[in-house]
């Protein structure tokens, strides 16, 4: 196709559909793989429980909410990511640049599978956190925390989006994300609020939608929560403007990307 | 095979493997990949457990906390890359000319452990000194010869324990759960984070079969106490962790590959 060229011939619900039922089957081919994004969360949850134990009630929130949060982590942003990479291993990566369905709707089918995964994973990890402590935690508005819980999810997969597109020019996605794994998890204050870090780091975590959505998600579970000084609704609103600005991203650098691609044939050097 | 049809001496196949593995079945592809590991990945992880001691009002913990995991980000190179050494032998199709070939297999595994052995010792190291100099662990100068021994004794089990997990891996589809467990579940029972006493026994005693839990001791009683009766007595667990764990690897390596060589399968990626 000519580089700027207006595609059709295909349709962006049923690419995006098709893309998401490949996905749906290959989880139910061999679910096994929800196992290792949920190991080092357990780990971190149980492990973050037994420090915190003796510290108050509500520790146990903060255990979970991170230990549930690594989890999501692991199945939305490693998913999407591995997808691209995957693709690049099997030699299906050019073909479906090339086709005329842009590979933005494939990711997305990708990334939808993946919050619905996310969210099964986070949900046996809490589980599995709340059967090691013995009790459930106390929230006070079970179901504001679940939209929220979900919310958080989106944010994640916005972040996994953006990744996904970046993923596509290196073949080193899985070790990237290896390497920033806890990086992530310390600047988005997934079991601990951000204002403990150091006052010189919290713009760099405030570019992550995640950071905005788990400090309002906080400030709901957890009576007295000492977050961000602006509270809940700023930062709800910081959430919802950083995920949309971080699609806006994803949708520009795709396109970016398959042009460049396509102009130039470089993948990546593989 | 050399060219006059003799096998291949023990010291080339140690010394291609060495070379070779970290850039094939390892997956240590580029410099960047190795200083990630070596630089990046110990801060992170001390950081993040330092933080939920803060959180959770245990400042007086906090340099534990920091050797400790200093100490168990051996795991990403010596547990979690060695032990993936099968999966991507099956991935790139090279384990069935790895099974027919004449090489010497202590030779053939044991070479593959060096880097990782190398690598090991520059993660604790660095992780070491991130927690003297961020996380406020005091490890003495008369205490340093002391403190080099355990961690390159502990590297050394820590990387057989890898290749051991590689063996139990080539009969398995897949060894990315496998890897996945061992790669973090030392920081539950091998007191990273808090004292192994503090467990239940029956984790306690599993604790006790992995090696980091040993060579963890011997490195805090190292930074404590220097050389003492009692750090001898932990170098000497940890020596045999490593000889076990190299041993029982040779051993379920001979074992899987006979297994494949009689029937002509093997579990493929």
């Amino acid at each position: 196709m000519r580089p700027g060229a207006k595609r059709t011939g295909f349709s962006a619900r049923r690419s995006t559909l098709a893309a998401l039922r490949l996905s749906v089957l290959q989880f139910m081919a061999d679910p096994q793989w929800l196992v290792p994004s949920m190991i080092a969360p357990v780990i971190f949850g149980i492990v973050s429980f037994e420090l915190f134990r003796g510290a108050g009630r509500y520790y146990l929130t903060y255990a979970i909410l991170g230990a549930g949060m690594m989890s999501m982590w692991g199945q939305t942003l490693y998913g999407s990511g591995w997808a691209t990479g995957q693709d690049r291993n099997f030699g299906t990566l050019e073909p479906t640049i090339q086709a005329p369905t842009p590979y933005v709707y494939v990711v997305l089918g990708r990334v939808l599978w993946n919050v619905v995964s996310g969210l099964l994973g986070g949900l046996i990890v809490f589980g599995v956190v709340v059967a090691f402590a013995g009790s459930p935690p106390t929230v006070p508005n079970p179901l504001l925390f679940a939209v929220l819980f979900v919310f958080v999810l989106l944010t994640l997969a916005a972040v996994g989006v953006v990744f996904a597109a970046f993923y596509v020019y290196t073949r080193y996605a899985g070790f990237i994300q290896n390497i920033g794994e806890f990086a992530f998890y310390v600047g988005t204050g997934c079991m601990f609020p951000i204002v403990l870090l150091p006052f010189w780091s919290n713009p760099a975590s405030l570019l992550f939608p995640p950071t905005w959505a788990l400090d309002a998600l906080r400030f709901e579970a957890i009576p007295g929560y000492a977050g961000l000084s602006w509270g809940f609704g700023w930062d709800l609103l910081g959430a919802v403007a950083t995920t949309a600005i971080y699609l806006a991203i994803a949708g520009a650098v795709f396109h970016r990307v398959e042009r460049h691609v396509l102009e130039t044939g470089h993948l990546s050097e593989y | 095979m050399t060219e006059n049809g003799t096998r291949a001496s023990f010291l080339r196949t140690f010394w291609t493997n060495a070379v070779f593995a970290p850039r094939t079945s390892l997956g240590f592809m580029r410099i960047d990949f190795v200083l990630g590991t070596v630089f990046v990945v110990p801060l992170t992880q001390m950081a993040f457990f330092a933080l939920v001691d803060q959180l959770g009002g245990m400042t007086n913990q906090i340099a534990f906390t920091a050797i400790g995991n200093a100490v168990a980000t051996v795991t990403y190179s010596s547990v979690f890359s060695v032990c993936q050494t099968t999966d991507h032998e099956k991935e790139y199709g090279t384990m069935e000319h790895l099974l027919v070939s004449p090489a010497n297999r202590a030779a053939l595994y044991v070479g593959r452990g060096l880097i990782p052995i190398l690598i090991s010792l520059a993660t604790v190291t660095v992780g070491l000194v991130y927690a003297a100099l961020f996380f406020g662990a005091v490890i003495p100068p008369a205490h340093l010869l002391a403190v080099a021994a355990s961690v390159t004794l502990t590297a050394f089990a820590m990387v057989g324990f890898g290749l051991l997990l590689g063996g139990v891996a080539l009969y398995l589809r897949t060894s990315i759960i496998l890897g996945n467990i061992f790669l973090f579940v030392g920081l539950l029972l091998s007191g990273v984070n808090f004292p192994v006493s503090a467990l239940p026994v029956p984790l306690q005693v599993l604790g006790e079969a992995i090696p980091l839990t040993w060579g963890l001791a011997a490195i805090r009683s190292a930074i404590t106490g220097g050389v003492t009766p009692a750090l001898w007595w932990l170098w000497a667990a940890v020596a045999v962790a490593a000889a076990i764990s190299f041993a029982a690897a040779l051993g379920l390596w001979k074992v899987f590959e006979r297994r494949a060589l009689a029937t002509g399968s093997i579990a493929r990626f």
